[in-house]
Formats: structure tokens, sequence, C-alpha cells
């Protein structure tokens, strides 16, 4: 059979899923990336590999997204490296056809993405600031000592939510903190901080943006039911999270591939070996001109794989000269 | 005697009207050089923190060129149609530049206002020219010949020449013509020209769209009559020059021109971009054909990833509307 991989390695969270030729999803993988982008690659490719053994899956093509997608590629071998808007735009188009609204919170970023008749009209993203999006989550769930799983369903059980500001992750943090030592119930705080950052979300990343159902959530922050709520009532449509929610970067990035392979026909898959070669990433500021870049080394046993960083293209060229 | 210039901010819409007028009255000019990231943090270091980023890099290239010049040339550039006048920063430019940075050279600061008339550009090159040379006719000719070179400037940039592909050509001669792929997707980029064409803070914005393979336009490609016939579409036009520019080239763009998509350039925290911005998408939302819309914000990160994500997405998005992928 054959199979198309598709790897997300996003800031929070690494995906793996492989997919066959009809689209459907045969394995998916969800490691948490802990800073270690090449380690947590080469570990989800060990897990795909044990997984397929002896079902017969012959890997046609792989596909990176995410904002690590550029070393993912060199260290995999992808076929395609595309941006994560385009990603969840084409797995959600995939799993919902008539899909007008995506939203996708993630650990570092949220975007929303617009599609008509199939086709994204219109995105946006978060800008600087990382208020709203799964890593404060994950931050306030750990302060309150509450495990990051049980949050949702905790705001669910809040009858009045307190309001919070939820502008900044700052002053966030410091109006739940005054609002539990006045001593408001912990659900009621939890529920209020999903309003709020669905508040945000929708000013800033929605903000002015046309909002048609059917409505889509995913990314890792659509396992937080509290959070969906929040959503359902501040738009007053259902929305609904598709079953491969936390994966769907990496299916669109598998899609991707598919038809990557459509057009060029063999695949560049390096092959589950690279789980056990060793990449070694060095950095080093280029002293050629005041610009001070810092260029980035992939090695792979001690050859030269790729380098970036530059803005000139002297070291990206040295590459390919060797 | 040897004039400073800095390579930022007006540079890229009047330095072809300086730089013969200044050899014309036999000084050398001295330009900073290219905008880079020791640059971006010496002027980050002098300037106050509230200011926008292109304000901070102007200050960098001013604390490059203190040391190498003897008078640096800062107009206090009021209003340059007469009608519209200047970002205020530009208007208290040379008095935010004297706080800042220490051992400066002397400054040459006169008021350019065309809203006195139009005599007044060759009034204010007259005083300026004064300070060099004590002869009427040596000034009179610089004028000639700045006025020369500079309509010639104009010429090319609406046949489709980058600021510095025109500045090359007025220096060598050599004109390169404008590569334009038919079947590709056409772009309208809309920003300030300190913002557009300085590669460094725009992150290489223009050079990524054309390895893309799209054909871009930018507001300094409109000539002066569509805009001004653009003018009247609004009720009220903005108080802002550059500003102004922005908005009536893109509905030239948009009008005229078929673009694909609009992409708008904008400094964090730019206060006239407030107005700007906002007005710019309304005319893309509200156009028949619906045409996609993109923000790109820059400021002193230096992270490409970021705008080079949002681009690639809102490429492709265009692409894949049209069927071409």
């Amino acid at each position: 059979m054959r199979g198309y991989l598709g790897i997300d390695v996003g800031s929070v969270s690494t995906n793996l899923v492989v997919i066959d030729d009809d689209c459907n999803v045969l394995i998916d993988v969800y490691l948490r990336t802990r800073g270690q982008p090449i380690q947590v690659v080469q570990e989800g490719m060990r897990q795909v590999e044990e997984a397929i053994k002896g079902k017969n899956i012959e890997i046609c093509g792989v596909g990176t997204t995410g904002s690590a997608r550029i070393l993912t590629g060199v260290i995999v071998g992808a076929d395609t490296v595309k941006n994560e808007i385009t990603a969840h735009a084409v797995a959600a188009s995939h799993m919902v056809p008539d899909v007008q609204t995506v939203l996708e919170i993630g650990g570092q970023d949220s975007k929303i993405i617009l599609l008509r008749d199939g086709i994204v009209v219109d995105f946006a993203m978060n800008t600087v600031c990382a208020a709203g999006t799964g890593s404060f989550l994950d931050h306030q769930a750990a302060r309150l000592n509450i495990p990051i799983e049980q949050f949702g369903e905790l705001a669910l059980e809040s009858k009045s939510p307190v309001r919070i500001a939820g502008r900044c992750s700052v002053f966030a943090e410091s109006d739940m903190v005054h609002k539990q030592q006045m001593g408001h119930p912990v659900q009621d705080i939890i529920a209020g901080l999903c309003d709020a950052l669905v508040r945000n979300y929708l000013n800033n990343v929605g903000k002015g943006k046309e909002i048609l159902p059917p409505v889509v959530f995913q990314g890792g922050v659509a396992a937080n039911v509290g959070i969906r709520a929040a959503f359902e009532r501040a738009l007053g449509l259902e929305v609904f999270v598709p079953e491969y929610f936390h994966v769907m970067g990496a299916i669109g990035a598998a899609l991707l591939a598919k038809s990557a392979i459509r057009g060029k026909g063999r695949t560049q898959f390096r092959g589950f070996a690279v789980s056990d070669m060793e990449y070694k990433a060095t950095s080093f500021e280029c002293n050629g001109c005041p610009n001070l870049c810092e260029i980035v080394n992939i090695s792979v046993n001690g050859e030269v794989l790729a380098r970036w960083g530059g803005r000139c293209g002297k070291w990206e060229t040295l590459q390919k000269t060797g | 005697m040897r004039v400073g210039i800095p390579r930022t901010l007006s540079f890229f819409t009047l330095y072809p009207l300086w730089k013969p007028f200044f050899e014309g009255l036999g000084v050398d000019v001295v330009v900073s050089p290219e905008s880079n990231k020791a640059l971006l943090d010496e002027g980050v270091r002098e300037t106050v923190n509230d200011a926008c980023v292109p304000i901070k890099l102007f200050h960098g290239h001013v604390a490059a060129l203190k040391n190498k010049v003897d008078i640096l040339f800062m107009p206090r550039l009021v209003s340059l149609d007469g009608k519209h006048t200047l970002c205020p920063k530009f208007l208290g430019l040379p008095d935010m530049v004297r706080c800042s940075i220490s051992g400066l050279p002397e400054i040459i600061d006169f008021r350019l206002d065309l809203k006195k008339g139009k005599l007044e550009l060759y009034r204010f090159l007259y005083r300026v020219g004064q300070r060099f040379t004590a002869s009427r006719a040596k000034i009179i000719r610089a004028i000639w010949l700045a006025r020369h070179n500079f309509s010639r400037y104009r010429k090319l940039l609406l046949q489709g020449l980058t600021p510095q592909e025109a500045f090359n050509c007025l220096d060598t001669g050599y004109e390169p013509q404008p590569e334009k792929n038919m079947s590709s997707i056409r772009l309208a980029v809309l920003g300030y020209p300190y913002s557009l064409y300085d590669n460094y803070i725009s992150v290489g914005l223009l050079e990524k769209l054309k390895s893309y393979g799209v054909n871009v336009v930018t507001p300094e490609m409109v000539p002066e009559r569509e805009l001004k016939r653009m003018s009247k579409n609004l009720p009220k036009n903005l108080f802002w020059y550059y500003s102004n520019r922005v908005v009536w080239s893109c509905m030239y763009f948009l009008q005229k021109q078929n673009v694909d998509g609009v992409i708008h350039v904008t400094a964090f925290g730019c206060g006239p971009d407030a107005m700007t911005n906002k007005l710019v998408e309304l005319e893309t939302k509200y156009n028949p054909r619906k045409i996609p819309f993109l923000t790109v914000t820059i400021d002193e990160h230096t992270g490409e990833v970021g705008v080079a994500t949002r681009v690639e997405a809102f490429v492709d998005l265009i692409r894949r509307k049209k069927g071409m992928v």
C-alpha cells in the first residue's frame, strides 16, 4: 500500500501522520517538541516505523510544515515544505469539504482561515503577542495545579464565569490571581479565562473577518472543551472539532506531499534510517558584513547537509558547491 | 567639503534631486551605508523608545555619517506637494537627532514647505547653495542639473524600476528592462518608500516576492495625474503626504491595473498608518472582485520567518484562487 507522511513541527508539539491513497489517516503520532526538534522528529520517525511494521506500507511522499519545517524537510528529505496556513487549510477542507471558517490555536500562534468554495480567501495570524495560545493555558494550568486535560471540563462546570482581562497574558494572570484571592471558585475563574481568550482571539486575529458556518476548530487547544464552548457562546454558531484536530497540520502536509508527488514522480524521502543518524545543528555568527547573521549548520555524520540564516545567500551557496 | 545624506526616509524620494545639486556646487556627497543590523542597533540605542523603527533606523544612519562628513543635510520637510504634510516625525527630525546624538557636525535643516508656492523649492535650494558658494551662476546651474536629473528619475520609476535600479541607471546610463512575467500573478505592494525599498527593514520582501515569480507594483510606479484623479474618490483626503499616495495608488491598482492582491507594509506603531491601513483594507474588501489583502508589520525584530510564512501563504492563496496550482 502507498502511504504519505506528513510532519508538523511546531513550537510545542510535533505531529506525524501517514495517510493512504484515499487520504485515510493510518497512523498519527503526537509528541511534545520540548525545544529539541531534531531529536523529536527522529523519535517520531522511530514510532512511525514501528507502527507500519508488517503493514506493508511504502512511504511514497513526505511533506513538512510548522515553524521547524525547513529543518525537518532537510532531515527527512521532504518532497514539499509548506507554511502552516496552507497546510491547515488543505486539511480542514479535506475533512469538512464545505468548511468556511477555520479557527486554529496552537502552542504559540493562533490563526483564522476563511475559505469559500474550498479556496482560501483570507487569513490572519496573531501578531507579536502569544496571549491566548496554548502555552499560556499550559502555564495557567500548571500554576493552578490542574492537569491541562481537565482544564476544559472544569470550565464547563462553572455557573457564572468571572470577567478576566484577556488583552495581555500578563494582565490576565494578575487578574486571575486577584479573582482567586477574592474567593471566586476555580471553575468560574477557568471559565472566565476561556471567555477572555476567545474574546481576545476574535478581537485580534478575527478582527473584521466574516465568520460563517461551518466553523472548524483545530490545533492543540481544540482539545479544551471549555474554549470550544466559549467560542460557541461568542459566535452563536456550532463549532465543529474534527477527529484528528491535534494533527491537522501534519495531515495537510501529507495531502500536499501526495499532490506534489503526482507532479514529480519520485520521492526524496531519506528513509526511516534518519532516526539513527547523528544530526548535529551548530550555529555561528557571520562576520562578513555588519548584519552579523546567525548561520545554522545542519550536519549528518560529520558532513554538512544544509545551511541557512544568512541574508546574502553566501552560506547557502557554499553548501551546494561543497 | 563633504555633505552627508542618510540612506533612509525621504532618500528614496529626493536623493536624485540632492545629489546633482551638491555636485553642481562642487561638494562631495557621502551617503550612509545600506541599512544593516549594526546600524539599526545603534539607532535603537540612540532614539527615544516610542519612535517607530524607520525613525530609529534614521538615527543609526546619522550616527554612521557623523564622523565622515563636514555637514549633515537633513532638511525639515513639511510639504512636498503644496497640499499635504509629511508625518510630524519628519518635521521634528532635525531636533530629535540633535537631542539624541552627541558630537554631530553642522546640520543644514532649512524648512522645505511647498505650501508656500511652487517657487519655494528654488528658494530653498538657493538658500542651501548660498551656504557653499557666493556664485549666483553656480547655484542656478546646480539647480538646473538637479531638476533635470530628478525628472529623469521620476520617469524611470514610472517605467517600473525600483529606486535602487533607477539610481544605478542614472549613474551608469544602463537601463535594465523590468522583467514582466505575463503568466504570473500581479501584486500591489503598498507602503512608504523607506519601508518598501530598504531591503533590511522589509526583510527582503520585494526580492522574496520576485523569487516566487510574482510581478510587483508599488506606489512609486503610478503617474502623478492618476494619483490626482484618484484623490477625488475620497470625500476627504488624509493629512499625510505619503499616506495619501498609498491610498490613491491602492485605488489606481484596483481600478486600472487588475492586481490579484494587495500587501500593505506598515511599521509597528505608525500613527498615520492607523488610518491608512484601514482605508486600504476597506478598498480591497469592498471591491467587486474581493481582492485578497495582507498586512505585513515590520519592527526591530530580525526574524524573517513570520513575514515569510504570511507572504508565502498569501501567494499560495492567490495561486490557488486563480487555479494555478
